[in-house]
């Protein structure tokens, strides 16, 4: 019951092919992918995408189990599409299709997440950054604040899992204080959340300064003249890695 | 801070003392560079840091702080420590080169493909250690760096500290507390009070100031001193008298306490794979302060959550006044007021804008209504010695100290009959740490139950009527603290038992008639009377 047990994309070293991947090629790979997912129409183009999926997580050695674990708070998301899909379709008629679309829509969505979510599996966190940061670089001529974005986005990934674990405790202690945070109507339910989400914002802040202190004191200056121990280097794999989901991707486009 | 002024030779060791609220933080963060002073000027090498180039200042001064969560940047290791010179701007494998001199420095090379995440509180702080020393500083000033870990963690962090002390590695080490293992290592001590220096000198005459100054004497001092100034030969002393002094001594007879909890065969496990509990039987008696030890992981906080049915029960039984422990419905809310759970650092789970509400928090919830939630507010507070000038105050506006406090009323405001309190001693001074204990004791002559999770065995001793050990989930003995000491000893290396307890198995090995002791006072009168 608790939040503890919700990994929510935490990274799972394995040393597999995959995670040796360039960020740049995961994240390429990755758009590719999504966006030929998005206009499947049919369940044989879902099943082919289930089955690459099948290929990716072998290959990169985590097990089915942390996958769906990761991949938890997405069937939340996934059973409201599908009531909000279904109770649409009570109002307009036709249930037998709308019944198929619900369906249809929630496997969609849970495989194009499963995918999402293996790049923060097979992928550090910095090193993510890094790959958005380079990838990200052309748009700094416009002002966007690439590194910026990039930094923030990993740092968010590292501290995902310890803001969870705080907010497990503070849940456990306010319930040890007699709070009932699943009982009444909505309204109520919401406002037995304050005495969890306050604190947890303080300590969000508090982590916050404390982060960006201890990243000055050893020298964080921003991204400008930044070197890196393992320097992003595109070897014949990565080449590989984006053909394979290009050509995956563009036969359904053909079809 | 107010016209503070001192100095740190290059290759020195010093510790800046202070209370909690004495400004010490604010010298760390002027000291490290990262806030210039309104002031006056710091100055490294002669020159003033304000016009040095960030790159150069930060390769000299290396900071590690309290919290290795707050430090650590990356998922793995070697990426964390690599982040320093990463910003030195270095060429990759130069910066390799620092990170495994760095990892080896701190003894974790074994470690250096590992995820941060699978680390101990302890290795993630040399994690944050080596991602200092790899920016190849020549001074480090750590900001009360070992506050957060268990004593292995800590003795770890003290050893490798004493080598680079010794390879020539200034040390500035802010705390608000000296602990017995690194005191011969401090070559000198600077107290600070209120936003001032108070005190600057060697570290051997401190020691004769320190009870004035408001610190605690580690008792191995006081044990080194008193044998300086007695000889005593301990081979051949005649102890044979002294063991009849502690044997009839029992502070808080077993007989006449009713059991309060009764927990039998209790199995827990989070997945399939790791038992947290196996097959538990404790009885835990009424009016009586339990002591819970046993090193991180040992399920010490997994067996408490069951204790106010946070965790349900997967397999086994516990009893409370004889009933089973209720698991859900209005039982278990009735069951969360008698039973009150004060989480580790409980000052992080305020949320209210005056004391008042968040004392009123716990009663409403139980159901409280008028005068009673009055009496309730005024009860929790009067518990932990504050006055209700302290209703209308903002929490967070409050000493860490004082929130501590607050939170601790806050759980007692319902007139709990057994409170339990993981690690209630953690981060606070010397002083807040006797209040505390001052108050769970009266609290326990009042008829309450008290079950605390301590890593401080002294406490453990000194303040319980019973210990119950805990390892890998399992139960090593559950007796009077007079019991408990081989068991200790048995479970933990020497450099973690208490100071009196040490000294006196080391007089043990020279006279076999020496008792095992825990307490200075009747250690000192083991003496007296021969």
């Amino acid at each position: 019951m608790f939040l503890s047990n919700v990994s929510f994309g935490q990274y799972v070293p394995t040393g597999s092919v995959i995670h040796k991947l360039d960020p740049r090629a995961k994240l390429f790979s990755l758009l590719v992918i999504v966006s030929a997912i998005f206009p499947a129409r049919d369940f044989f183009q879902l099943a082919f995408w289930v089955a690459a999926l099948a290929v990716l997580v072998r290959l990169s050695k985590i097990s089915w189990r942390v996958l769906l674990k990761a991949a938890q708070p997405v069937f939340f998301l996934v059973a409201f599409t599908f009531i909000f899909n279904l109770a649409a379709a009570y109002f307009t008629g036709d249930f037998a299709q709308a019944t198929y679309r619900a369906f249809f829509t929630s496997i969609r969505l849970i495989v194009l997440m499963m995918f999402a979510i293996m790049l923060p599996l097979t992928t550090a966190p910095l090193e993510l950054a890094d790959g958005l940061d380079s990838l990200f670089r052309p748009f700094e001529r416009i002002g966007f604040p690439a590194h910026e974005c990039s930094m923030m986005i990993g740092m968010a990934l590292r501290f995902i899992p310890l803001l969870m674990h705080e907010a497990d405790k503070i849940m456990k202690a306010q319930l040890s204080r007699g709070a009932k945070l699943d009982q009444g109507n909505l309204f109520q339910r919401v406002m037995a959340f304050f005495p969890v989400l306050i604190p947890l914002f303080i300590i969000i802040f508090r982590r916050a300064d404390e982060i960006a202190v201890a990243m000055e004191a050893r020298g964080y200056d921003g991204g400008e003249g930044r070197t890196r121990r393992k320097p992003l280097i595109w070897s014949l794999n990565d080449t590989k890695a984006i053909v394979i989901a290009a050509l995956a991707a563009g036969v359904f486009f053909v079809i | 801070m107010k016209d503070v002024s001192f100095f740190v030779r290059k290759g020195e060791r010093i510790a800046i003392l202070g209370h909690n609220g004495s400004g010490k933080s604010t010298l760390v963060k002027i000291l490290g560079g990262l806030v210039e002073p309104d002031e006056g000027s710091c100055l490294v090498e002669g020159v003033d840091m304000q016009n040095m180039e960030f790159r150069d200042l930060r390769g000299k001064l290396g900071m590690v702080f309290q919290d290795p969560e707050n430090q650590i940047v990356a998922a793995m290791v070697e990426d964390d420590v690599a982040f320093a010179p990463e910003n030195q701007g270095l060429p990759s494998d130069e910066i390799q080169q620092r990170v495994d001199s760095a990892l080896a420095r701190v003894n974790m090379t074994h470690k250096q493909d590992s995820s941060v995440e699978a680390l101990s509180g302890g290795e993630k702080q040399r994690v944050a250690l080596a991602g200092a020393l790899a920016a190849k500083v020549e001074c480090l000033i750590l900001d009360e760096a070992t506050a957060m870990l268990d004593p292995k963690g800590r003795m770890d962090i003290e050893k490798t500290l004493r080598e680079i002390h010794g390879e020539g590695m200034t040390i500035i080490q802010v705390t608000h507390q000296i602990e017995a293992e690194n005191f011969d290592d401090i070559e000198r001590v600077i107290v600070l009070s209120k936003g001032g220096v108070i005190w600057n000198g060697e570290t051997s005459e401190f020691w004769s100031k320190a009870e004035e100054l408001g610190f605690n004497v580690p008792d191995e001092f006081k044990i080194k001193k008193f044998f300086a100034d007695s000889k005593v030969d301990f081979a051949t002393a005649d102890f044979s008298h002294v063991k009849s002094m502690f044997s009839s001594e029992l502070r808080h007879e077993d007989a006449g306490h009713e059991v309060k909890f009764s927990v039998e065969g209790l199995s827990f496990r989070y997945d399939e794979k790791n038992f947290a509990l196996r097959n538990l039987d404790v009885k835990i008696y009424a009016g009586q302060w339990l002591s819970i030890i046993g090193r991180t992981g040992s399920g010490k906080s997994t067996f408490v959550q069951h204790l106010n049915a946070l965790y349900k029960i997967q397999s086994g039984d516990i009893f409370f006044d004889g009933q089973s422990l209720p698991q859900k419905g209005n039982e278990l809310y009735g069951l969360r007021q008698r039973v009150g759970l004060v989480f580790q650092h409980p000052e992080d789970q305020l949320f209210s804008a005056t004391v008042k509400e968040e004392l009123s928090f716990a009663p409403k919830n139980a159901g409280f209504k008028g005068a009673d939630l009055d009496n309730a507010v005024s009860y929790g507070l009067e518990c932990v010695g504050l006055n209700e000038s302290f209703f209308e105050r903002n929490p967070l506006a409050l000493s860490g100290g004082e929130r501590r406090l607050v939170a601790i009323a806050s759980v007692l405001a319902t007139r709990p009959e057994c409170v339990v309190l993981d690690e209630p001693l953690a981060g606070l001074d010397a002083s807040y740490q006797k209040k505390i204990l001052t108050m769970l004791g009266s609290l326990r002559d009042s008829g309450k139950t008290i079950i605390t999770i301590t890593h401080d065995i002294n406490v453990a001793l000194n303040c319980s009527d019973r210990i119950l050990i805990l390892r890998n989930g399992g139960k090593i003995t559950e007796c009077p603290p007079s019991e408990a000491i081989e068991e200790i000893m048995n479970i933990l290396e020497p450099e973690a038992w208490p100071d009196v307890l040490r000294a006196s198995a080391e007089i043990r090995k020279l006279n076999k008639d020496f008792p095992l002791l825990y307490n200075y006072q009747d250690f000192i009168k083991c003496f007296s009377q021969t």
